[in-house]
C-alpha cells in the first residue's frame, strides 16, 4: 500500500477540521443570517416585535440586503474602496517592481536590503496606522512639508481630507506591501533566463524595450499572484482604516463600514451587516476572479 | 474520492454545528453566580469585592472584568451566547437597554418585591432608574458621575486672592452666561498681559491679581478643549443643552418630530457657547487657534490636553470625575484642588421646552450627574442563581463592606448615598457630591437620542466642518442647530 494513501486521511483531518469549524460553519451560519433580522444574542421577530421564538420566523427574505443598498454610508464606502483600491494597486505594484528590480541587479549586500524591504511587512495593520498617523500628523504636517520648510500644502493634513486621505492610506499600504510583492517579483524575475536578454542585446535592444518586450511577458505568472493579493488586501483594508483615519472626513471604506453597522444601529443590525458582508465577498471575489482569469490568459508557456 | 469529500464535509459540519450549539449543564459550572463587569478600571478591585463576598457568605462568585477601553459589548454578547451565561450582566443606559430587553435578558426589577433587594430596588430614585417606559426598572445603578468645568482652585488662588477662593468659586458657579463670557475674555486679556482689571460675578465685582503667580504664570489660554475627541463636545457639551427640551432620557428617547424641532433654541446655544469655548484656546505650545491643528489627535487627543491643562496651561477644562486618575498621574498636586463649575450656555427663557419648573438660571448653575452604568439581572438564569445575584447586589451596596468597596476601593459615588455624610477620596467626586446635596443637577437626556447620533454625527460634523474654521458666523450657529435637528429625525 502507497504510504500516501494510507497516511492521507490522518494528517489531512486536524486542517480539514479546523476549516470546517473556523471557516466554513460561520460562512454558511453568515449566508444563512443575512436574511433573518438577527441582532447578535437573539433573533427578532418583526411580526411580534420581540424575541422570535425559532429562527424561521426571524425570516425577513432580501430586507437587509434591500436596506444595505439604501444606506447612503454603504454606498459611499463603497465608491471609497474602489478609489483607494485602483490608486493602492498601482502604487503597490509600481514599487514593488522597482524594488525587485533593484534587488536583482545589485551583487552586493542585496539580502540585507531585501531584509529591510520586508521589515514592515512584520507589523500589525494596527500598529502601522498608529506609526504613520504621527508621520502624516506631526512629521509631515508640522516639520517635512511645513511652511518653513518644504511647504507643500498637499502633503500636510493628509488625514483630514477625503481625498488626500486616499493617497495617505495608500502610501501607508505601499511601505507595508510592496517589500512582501517584490519577493514574488524577485522570484519571478530570477526564473527568466540571461539568454533572452544577452540574444536581445546581440540584436541591438535598449534596456526598455527589452523591459517590455521580454521581462513583463515572463513575468506575468508574478502579476497574477500580485494582482490577486494587493486586489484582495485593499478591498478588504479594516485596521490601517481604523487607526489612521477612524472613518473620519469621509475616509470610511468597506470592511469599517460592516464593522461599524453594528454601532449605528440600536438593537444591534447584525443582520444586515451580515448582508454587507456578503455582497463584500461577492465583490471581492468577483473582481479577484475575472482579474485572475484576464492575467492568466496572458501567461506564456515556456 | 470527491464523493467522499462532500460527504465528509458535511459531517464535520454536522459535528461543528453540534459544538457551537447551546447545552445546559448546571452541575458543571463551578460557579454560583457570574457577574460581568464592564468597568475595567477597577478589575483588580472588583476581583477583591467578590472574594470578600465569597469569605462572609460561601457563594462562589465568578467574576469578568473586561479590559480597560476594551469594547465591552462584543465581549458581553459573546458571553450571552455561550453556555454559562453572566447572572449579573452591565448595561450602559437606555441605548443599550434595547437589546438587552427585547433578547429576554433583562430581568424587570420591578417584579422582585420580596426581601430586603424588593425593599432596595423600590427605593431606587425614579430619576436614576434604567427604564424604556417609566415602568420598568431594570438595573441596579452602578454609581453617579458628574461632568462640567474642572477648575484648579490654586489658579483662582492667584488670580482673585486666596481669601475669595470660596467666594469667586460661588459665584461663578450662579452667574449668568453674559457676566461668563465677559470673565473669559477678560481672563483672556489678562493672560496676554496681566492687569488689575474688573469682572462682575453674580452681580458683585471682583478684581484680577496685577502680576502673575508662579500657577498662572504658565497659563496660555482660558480653555483646554479636546479638539479631536467628538464625544467631548458631541455627547457631554451638547448634553447640557439638550437638558432645556428634555426631561430625562426616556423623555429625548420618545421625542416625535416636532419636539426635536423645538431644540432649535437650545442647539444655537449649544453652538454659540462652543464658539466661544473654542476661541479662546489653551496649547502645548502656546495659545492656540481653531484649525486643522486642532483636530488632530496628535495635538488635542485626550493625553495631550490632559497634560495642556494639568500643566496649567489652561483655566478651565470640560471634563469628568473619570479624568481624575489622568490628572492626577500628571500632576498629583494640582488633582487634591480641583473643583467643578457649570457649563453656561445662553439660553434664552423660550428656549426651555420643559414643563417641570427647570429654568435657566437652574441650567446654567448645575451640572450634568448620571448613572453611567447599571447592573442587571439574567433573565435567562434559574431562579436560584437569580435570587444569589439578588443577595449579591444588596450585600455590595447596603453591608459595611461593600459600601467601603464602592466609596473607598472603586472611589465611586454611591447611587444611594447621603450628600451630607459621604465622601470619596478624590476631589471631583467630592465636589460632585456638593452639587447633589444642594439640588443643583441636571440629567443625561443625551443617552436618549437616536444610535451614533450626538458624538458619531453631530459631533463629527462639527469637527470635520466647524472646529477647522477659525471664524464662525450666525449661519454657522444656525446650520449646526439645523443639521442636528435633521440628523436626529432622519436616524429615529
Amino acid at each position: 500500500m502507497n504510504i500516501y494513501k494510507k497516511w492521507f486521511w490522518p494528517l489531512v483531518m486536524p486542517s480539514l477540521l479546523l476549516f470546517a469549524m473556523v471557516i466554513l460553519y460561520p460562512f454558511i451560519m453568515g449566508m444563512v443570517n443575512s436574511f433573518l433580522a438577527w441582532r447578535g444574542t437573539y433573533y427578532f421577530d418583526p411580526e411580534t416585535g420581540t424575541r422570535a421564538t425559532n429562527m424561521a420566523n426571524s425570516f425577513v427574505g432580501l430586507d437587509n440586503y434591500k436596506e444595505a443598498f439604501r444606506d447612503k454610508r454603504f454606498v459611499s464606502s463603497l465608491v471609497y474602496t474602489v478609489k483607494y483600491t485602483f490608486i493602492a494597486v498601482i502604487m503597490v505594484n509600481v514599487a514593488a517592481l522597482a524594488l525587485a528590480l533593484m534587488v536583482t541587479k545589485i551583487t552586493r549586500s542585496s539580502g540585507l536590503y531585501r531584509t529591510i524591504f520586508f521589515l514592515p511587512n512584520m507589523l500589525g495593520g494596527l500598529a502601522l496606522g498608529f506609526i504613520w498617523q504621527f508621520i502624516f500628523q506631526i512629521i509631515f504636517t508640522d516639520m517635512l512639508f511645513s511652511p518653513d520648510a518644504l511647504h507643500i500644502p498637499f502633503f500636510r493634513y493628509m488625514t483630514q481630507d477625503s481625498t488626500k486621505a486616499l493617497f495617505a492610506l495608500a502610501l501607508l499600504n505601499t511601505w507595508q506591501y510592496a517589500g512582501y510583492m517584490m519577493i514574488i517579483y524577485v522570484a519571478g524575475l530570477n526564473n527568466i533566463s540571461s539568454d533572452y536578454y544577452e540574444a536581445a542585446s546581440i540584436d541591438g535592444s535598449s534596456y526598455w524595450h527589452s523591459f517590455f518586450k521580454i521581462t513583463i511577458p515572463m513575468l506575468m505568472p508574478s502579476f497574477t499572484i500580485v494582482f490577486f493579493m494587493t486586489l484582495a488586501n485593499s478591498f478588504k483594508l479594516l485596521d490601517q482604516n481604523v487607526a489612521l483615519t477612524d472613518g473620519e472626513f469621509g475616509t470610511r471604506m468597506l470592511a469599517m463600514q460592516i464593522l461599524r453597522t453594528i454601532k449605528d444601529t440600536s438593537p444591534p443590525n447584525y443582520g444586515k451587516a451580515q448582508a454587507q458582508a456578503v455582497i463584500f465577498f461577492v465583490l471581492v471575489a468577483v473582481i479577484t476572479l475575472t482579474q485572475v482569469a484576464i492575467t492568466k490568459k496572458k501567461e506564456l508557456e515556456m | 474520492m470527491k464523493k467522499s469529500l462532500v460527504v465528509l464535509l458535511v459531517v464535520l459540519l454536522a459535528l461543528s454545528a453540534s459544538l457551537f450549539a447551546q447545552g445546559t449543564s448546571e452541575a458543571s459550572k463551578g460557579y454560583d453566580i457570574y457577574v460581568y463587569n464592564s468597568k475595567g478600571e477597577n478589575a483588580t478591585q472588583f476581583a477583591a469585592m467578590c472574594a470578600a463576598y465569597e469569605a462572609e457568605t460561601g457563594v462562589k462568585v465568578k467574576n469578568f472584568s473586561i479590559g480597560s477601553g476594551q469594547d465591552h459589548m462584543e465581549t458581553l454578547r459573546s458571553e450571552m451566547n455561550s453556555r454559562n451565561k453572566p447572572t449579573v450582566f452591565s448595561i450602559q443606559g437606555i441605548k443599550e437597554l434595547a437589546e438587552w430587553s427585547q433578547g429576554g435578558f433583562a430581568l424587570d426589577l420591578n417584579t422582585v418585591t420580596t426581601g430586603d433587594f424588593g425593599k432596595m430596588v423600590s427605593a431606587i430614585p425614579q430619576s436614576l432608574r434604567l427604564t424604556n417606559d417609566g415602568k420598568t426598572s431594570y438595573g441596579v445603578p452602578y454609581n453617579v458621575e458628574g461632568y462640567g468645568y474642572i477648575v484648579d482652585r490654586g489658579i483662582l488662588a492667584e488670580l482673585f486672592g486666596p481669601s475669595n477662593v470660596d467666594a469667586v468659586t460661588a459665584d461663578i458657579k450662579s452667574a449668568t452666561y453674559p457676566e461668563w463670557e465677559a470673565l473669559v475674555k477678560a481672563l483672556d486679556a489678562w493672560i496676554t498681559s496681566a492687569k488689575a482689571t474688573t469682572v462682575t460675578l453674580s452681580g458683585k465685582t471682583y478684581t484680577l491679581a496685577s502680576s502673575k503667580g508662579s500657577l498662572t504664570s504658565n497659563l496660555n489660554g482660558v480653555f483646554a478643549v479636546m479638539g479631536a475627541e467628538k464625544w467631548t463636545y458631541g455627547d457631554h457639551f451638547i448634553n447640557v443643552a439638550l437638558n432645556a427640551v428634555f426631561t430625562n432620557e426616556l423623555d429625548a428617547n420618545k421625542a416625535d418630530a416636532a419636539k426635536v424641532q423645538s431644540a432649535k433654541g437650545a442647539l444655537l446655544a449649544y453652538a454659540k457657547a462652543l464658539d466661544l469655548k473654542t476661541s479662546y484656546l489653551a496649547g502645548l505650545k502656546g495659545k492656540a487657534v481653531r484649525g486643522q491643528d486642532f483636530v488632530s489627535s496628535a495635538n488635542f487627543g485626550y493625553d495631550q490636553v490632559v497634560q495642556i491643562f494639568a500643566d496649567n496651561k489652561a483655566i478651565f477644562f470640560k471634563q469628568g470625575n473619570w479624568a481624575f486618575g489622568n490628572i492626577a498621574g500628571v500632576n498629583a498636586e494640582q488633582a487634591q484642588r480641583l473643583e467643578f463649575l457649570p457649563v453656561k450656555m445662553p439660553f434664552q427663557n423660550q428656549d426651555i421646552k420643559r414643563n417641570d419648573g427647570m429654568t435657566v438660571a437652574m441650567l446654567n448653575s448645575s451640572i450634568p450627574v448620571f448613572v453611567p452604568n447599571f447592573y442587571a439581572v439574567n433573565a435567562m438564569a434559574s431562579k436560584a442563581e437569580q435570587q444569589k445575584a439578588f443577595d449579591f447586589l444588596y450585600w455590595m451596596n447596603n453591608s459595611k463592606t461593600g459600601k467601603k468597596f464602592i466609596t473607598e476601593d472603586f472611589a465611586f459615588i454611591p447611587y444611594n448615598a447621603d450628600p451630607k455624610t459621604t465622601t470619596v477620596p478624590n476631589s471631583l467626586g467630592n465636589s460632585i457630591i456638593g452639587y447633589i446635596a444642594s439640588g443643583h443637577i441636571i440629567g443625561a437626556p443625551y443617552n436618549g437620542s437616536p444610535a451614533s447620533w450626538s458624538g458619531d454625527t453631530v459631533g463629527l460634523r462639527v469637527m470635520e466642518n466647524y472646529l477647522t474654521k477659525k471664524t464662525w458666523t450666525n449661519d454657522d450657529y444656525s446650520a449646526i442647530a439645523d443639521y442636528a435637528i435633521q440628523k436626529w429625525i432622519e436616524m429615529k
